[in-house]
């Protein structure tokens, strides 16, 4: 098919589509531009009546929440590790996934594990987050390839660590600790942000690494007052996340 | 020769622009028939198409301001507006009441009765249509169809050649220019 050709058919095509436009339809223009805008157009009517629709759609999923869910804890009635209420400073861990491994309460002054779980040779650490909630101020401390072998908690009367090692005492804000540690992981491979978290929260006032070398990561932690604390070895990322009770 | 005739468009654009109906009337009355064709086109509905034009036409009015004046803008402009018309029409037209089709079921042709090509036109969407119609039926010089697409020239002879050999693979660039 030549050009012309090709041009002739497509030209004959669109008139079969076209054909011609009805002998009123200058009209109907005419008088449809005569018209003020308001007789013309009810359209605005629709989108209120559209809008308060979606308002009272809106009103009623939030009263009535159908998606809402029961929580499920695992260990106890304790608050899902979940929590959203608002952090004040880095954001909290996010949800989901259920603990592997958690405390049903918060417990004080005695040590946790070590818990020992399978995992990778060596879980690199990717984030470490602090952040503080109704009740309890939070750590979390996520990997990014799989789950640590070890977790242990340790509780002390001060807030001073040795670091390792170096074996150079430090003492964090507070005066109570936690000694995080972690067996298994690494946090100088996937991890670039803050080794010392000077918070500002009533409770969990300083969280500071101590230890990372050969395959061991330590974190100290600062409190003030008591050392009542709970831990959740989490999935969904692998997480270790640690709350310690502020009683407000 | 009277002084009507004289005039020149962007006079009457000018008036029309201060809200004289009339010379309104006589700018658009020429590009109906165009914006007509190109609507069907794209709608592949006469009726539908009728209704776009009217409807971009009482746009054309309320916003001829838009213009600033430019009568050579004029033709573009206002298919630019029926386009977007009908794209407005196909969207809305899954929730709209269907109306009976005011034009007579005889006067279309039947499928059996239609070519290659037009089958290959049915089945192109509405915006690839609408280049071809621009270039090959209204026959509108490039820069006109980059201003009716809101595109660049480049980008318009690019929208017209990809169109085209959606129709006819075998196209080349000269063919179609």
């Amino acid at each position: 098919m030549s050009n012309e050709n090709f041009r002739r058919e497509l030209n004959r095509a669109f008139d079969g589509m076209a054909g011609r436009p009805s002998p009123t339809l200058s009209s109907r223009i005419r008088s449809a531009i005569a018209q003020p805008p308001a007789a013309r157009s009810h359209y605005w009517i629709a989108a209120a009546a559209a809008c308060v629709i979606a308002v009272l759609i809106v009103g009623v999923l939030f009263v009535s929440n159908p998606l809402r869910r029961p929580t499920s804890n695992v260990g106890g009635p304790v608050p899902s590790p979940s929590a959203s209420a608002s952090p004040l400073a880095s954001p909290s861990p996010s949800p989901s996934a259920s603990p592997t491994q958690s405390t049903a309460a918060f417990q004080c002054g005695t040590a946790y594990g070590p818990i020992t779980q399978s995992g990778p040779a060596v879980a690199y650490i990717s984030d470490v987050r602090t952040g503080t909630h109704p009740g309890y101020d939070r750590i979390t401390i996520t990997f990014s390839n799989g789950a640590p072998t070890s977790v242990e908690v340790k509780t002390q009367t001060n807030a001073t660590f040795t670091k390792d090692p170096s074996g150079q005492a430090v003492t964090l804000r507070g005066d109570a600790g936690l000694l995080l540690t972690i067996r298994g992981a690494d946090e100088h491979t996937s991890y670039t942000g803050s080794t010392d978290f000077k918070t500002g929260y009533t409770k969990l006032q300083e969280a500071q690494q101590v230890q990372d070398f050969e395959g061991v990561v330590q974190w100290g932690i600062g409190l003030s007052g008591n050392t009542c604390y709970r831990v959740y070895l989490l999935t969904g990322p692998d997480r270790v996340v640690i709350d310690a009770e502020t009683g407000t | 020769m009277s002084a009507a005739v004289m005039e020149q468009p962007s006079q009457i654009l000018a008036r029309a622009a201060q809200g004289d109906q009339d010379s309104f009337s006589e700018l658009i009355e020429p590009l109906l028939d165009p914006a007509y064709r190109l609507a069907a086109v794209m709608l592949a509905d006469r009726g539908a198409a009728e209704d776009a034009v009217q409807e971009g036409s009482v746009k054309a009015w309320r916003k001829l301001g838009q213009l600033r004046g430019d009568a050579t803008s004029l033709r573009p402009w206002f298919l630019s507006i029926v386009a977007n018309e009908c794209r407005m029409a196909r969207r809305t037209r899954w929730w709209s009441v269907i109306k009976v089709a005011d034009v007579d079921a005889q006067d279309r042709p039947q499928p059996e009765s239609y070519s290659d090509l037009h089958r290959a036109l049915l089945r192109l969407s509405p915006d690839d249509r609408l280049p071809l119609v621009l270039h090959f039926y209204l026959d509108l010089p490039l820069d006109e169809v980059a201003r009716a697409l809101r595109v660049s020239p480049s980008a318009a002879k690019s929208r017209i050649y990809r169109s085209a050999k959606r129709l006819r693979a075998d196209l080349t660039m000269e063919e179609v220019f």
